[in-house]
C-alpha cells in the first residue's frame, strides 16, 4: 500500500481544484513531455473492441468479435478492468465476453486503455425484490438478478447512486448494468437505474 | 354460484376475444394469415360467451369440456410456437406459461363444480388470482408492504459508483478527460477523502473527492488531483 500513501499524499499536498476554478493552472507539460502533441488526437485515435475471449495467453487476450474478425488485446498494468467492479486482469477467464477500447499498435494489436468484461445494460421490467436476488423481465425472458453487497447501487428518478434498494418495488420498469455470469446466466448487478 | 363466477370469467375473456383477437397468437401456425386467426378467434370467443352463459345457468359441462380443448391446444401451442401467445385472454401477449395452463385447469375444475355453493367459488377466485399475471405484481407489492421489504436497512455508506459519478459532473474531470485515458482502476479512502486511481499516457491520475459527497449533496464538488509520471511511482 505505499503507492496509495504515496499518491494520497500527492494529491492532497498537490493542487485543489474548487469547483468551476482552474485545471487549466495545472502544470502537465512534465507529464506529457513524451507523449502526443496535442491532448485531443489521442481520443480521436481510440479503437474498440469487442467479442468473446478464447484464450489468455500471459497479458494479451485472443478475441472472437462478433462479426467474424479477431482481436489481439494487450493489457499493460495501465489498463482499467472492469468485471462488475474495478479489477484485475487476473479475473478474466476464457469464455468471458469483452468490450475494451485503446490504441492500434503497428503490429495490428490492440493495446488497451479499459476493458469491460461481460458487461450486460438491459432495459428490464422487475417482477420480484428478494434478499439476494431480482426477479426480471427482459423482452419477455425472464432475468435473475444478483444482488452483490457493497456493489449493487441504485439511482431513483435521476438522483444520485445509492446503495439503498429499499425503493425497489415490483412493476417498476428498471436498467440493469451488471456483469453476465456465463455459468448459470444470471446477471450480478451493478447498477439499477429506476424512473419511478 | 362456481358455475356463475365462471361464467363471468368465460365471459370476459370471451369478449376480449370478439373485440381484440390477437392475429399474431400461435393460431398462425395452424391457418394461413393473421385474418384469419382473428376470425377463428372471434368465433371462439362467441363460443366462449355462450358456453359462459351455460354455466351460469347451471350447465357446467360444455365448460369442462372447452377447459379440456384449451389444454390440448395450450400443449400443442407450446410445442409448435414457444414464443408466441396463446391468444386466450387478448390482453397480454406474452407466450405460454404455467400460468396459462393453470387458467385453462380453472375452467375445467368450475366446469365439473358449476352447481357447488359460494365457498369452493372463493376458493377458486384466490386460485386465479395465484394463477393470472394481471394479479401477480399488485400482489407482491402487497406482500413487501405487508411483509417487509427485504432491504427495509440500507448501508449509509456513499458507494464509490455515486463519487465517480460526481467527478465525471465536475469541471475538473471535464478539463482533465485529455488525461485520463483509463476506467477507474482503484479507490481508497482516508483522512475523510476518496480517492480515485486512473491511468494517462505514461501518467498516473488520482483524484480526490470529499467521501460524504454525492450529486445529491453538492453541484459543485471539491476535486484534488495530482497527476503523477510513471517513473516517479515508489
Amino acid at each position: 500500500m505505499d503507492r496509495r500513501r504515496f499518491l494520497t499524499g500527492a494529491a492532497l499536498g498537490g493542487m485543489t481544484i474548487v469547483g468551476a476554478s482552474a485545471l487549466g493552472a495545472l502544470d502537465a507539460d512534465a507529464a506529457f513531455a513524451s507523449t502526443r502533441a496535442t491532448l485531443d488526437a489521442g481520443v480521436v485515435e481510440s479503437v474498440f473492441a469487442e467479442g468473446r475471449i478464447g484464450a489468455i495467453k500471459g497479458s494479451t487476450l485472443h478475441v472472437a468479435g462478433s462479426w467474424g474478425e479477431t482481436h489481439v488485446v494487450q493489457l499493460t498494468t495501465a489498463t482499467s478492468v472492469w468485471k462488475l467492479r474495478e479489477t484485475s486482469a487476473a479475473a478474466i477467464e476464457v469464455g468471458d465476453g469483452m468490450y475494451g477500447r485503446g490504441v492500434r499498435m503497428p503490429d495490428g494489436t490492440i493495446a488497451a486503455d479499459a476493458v469491460w468484461v461481460n458487461i450486460v445494460n438491459l432495459e428490464c421490467t422487475l417482477r420480484g425484490v428478494g434478499a439476494d436476488r431480482l426477479e426480471l423481465t427482459h423482452d419477455r425472458h425472464r432475468v435473475v438478478g444478483r444482488l452483490v453487497p457493497g456493489t449493487t447501487v441504485a439511482t431513483y428518478n435521476g438522483g444520485a447512486l445509492t446503495a439503498d434498494l429499499s425503493r425497489l418495488t415490483p412493476g417498476q420498469a428498471v436498467r440493469v448494468l451488471g456483469a453476465w455470469r456465463p455459468a448459470d446466466d444470471t446477471v450480478d448487478v451493478a447498477r439499477l437505474t429506476v424512473a419511478a | 354460484v362456481v358455475g356463475i363466477v365462471l361464467g363471468l370469467a368465460l365471459g370476459w375473456s370471451g369478449l376480449a376475444k370478439l373485440r381484440r383477437p390477437d392475429g399474431e397468437s400461435a393460431l398462425v401456425e395452424l391457418l394461413p394469415d393473421a385474418r384469419r386467426v382473428r376470425v377463428v378467434l372471434r368465433g371462439l370467443g362467441a363460443v366462449e360467451v355462450l358456453v359462459g352463459l351455460a354455466a351460469a345457468a347451471g350447465v357446467g359441462a360444455p365448460a369442462a369440456a372447452l377447459g379440456v380443448g384449451f389444454l390440448g391446444y395450450l400443449g400443442w401451442a407450446q410445442r409448435k410456437a414457444p414464443d408466441r401467445s396463446c391468444g386466450c385472454t387478448a390482453t397480454t401477449s406474452a407466450p405460454v406459461t404455467w400460468r396459462s395452463y393453470g387458467r385453462a385447469g380453472l375452467v375445467v375444475a368450475g366446469g365439473l363444480a358449476a352447481g357447488a355453493g359460494p365457498a369452493p367459488a372463493a376458493v377458486g377466485l384466490v386460485v386465479l388470482a395465484l394463477v393470472d399475471e394481471r394479479w401477480v405484481l399488485p400482489a407482491r407489492r402487497l406482500a413487501l408492504r405487508l411483509g417487509g421489504h427485504p432491504h427495509a436497512l440500507p448501508p449509509q455508506d456513499v458507494p464509490v459508483a455515486a463519487t465517480v459519478e460526481l467527478l465525471e459532473t465536475s469541471l475538473a474531470w471535464h478539463q482533465a478527460a485529455g488525461i485520463v485515458r483509463s476506467g477507474l482502476l482503484e479507490s481508497w479512502d482516508a483522512d475523510g477523502w476518496r480517492f480515485l486511481r486512473y491511468a494517462g499516457d505514461r501518467v498516473t491520475v488520482v483524484f480526490a473527492l470529499d467521501a460524504t459527497a454525492t450529486t445529491d449533496t453538492t453541484a459543485s464538488p471539491v476535486v484534488r488531483l495530482a497527476v503523477v509520471p510513471e517513473t516517479a511511482m515508489v
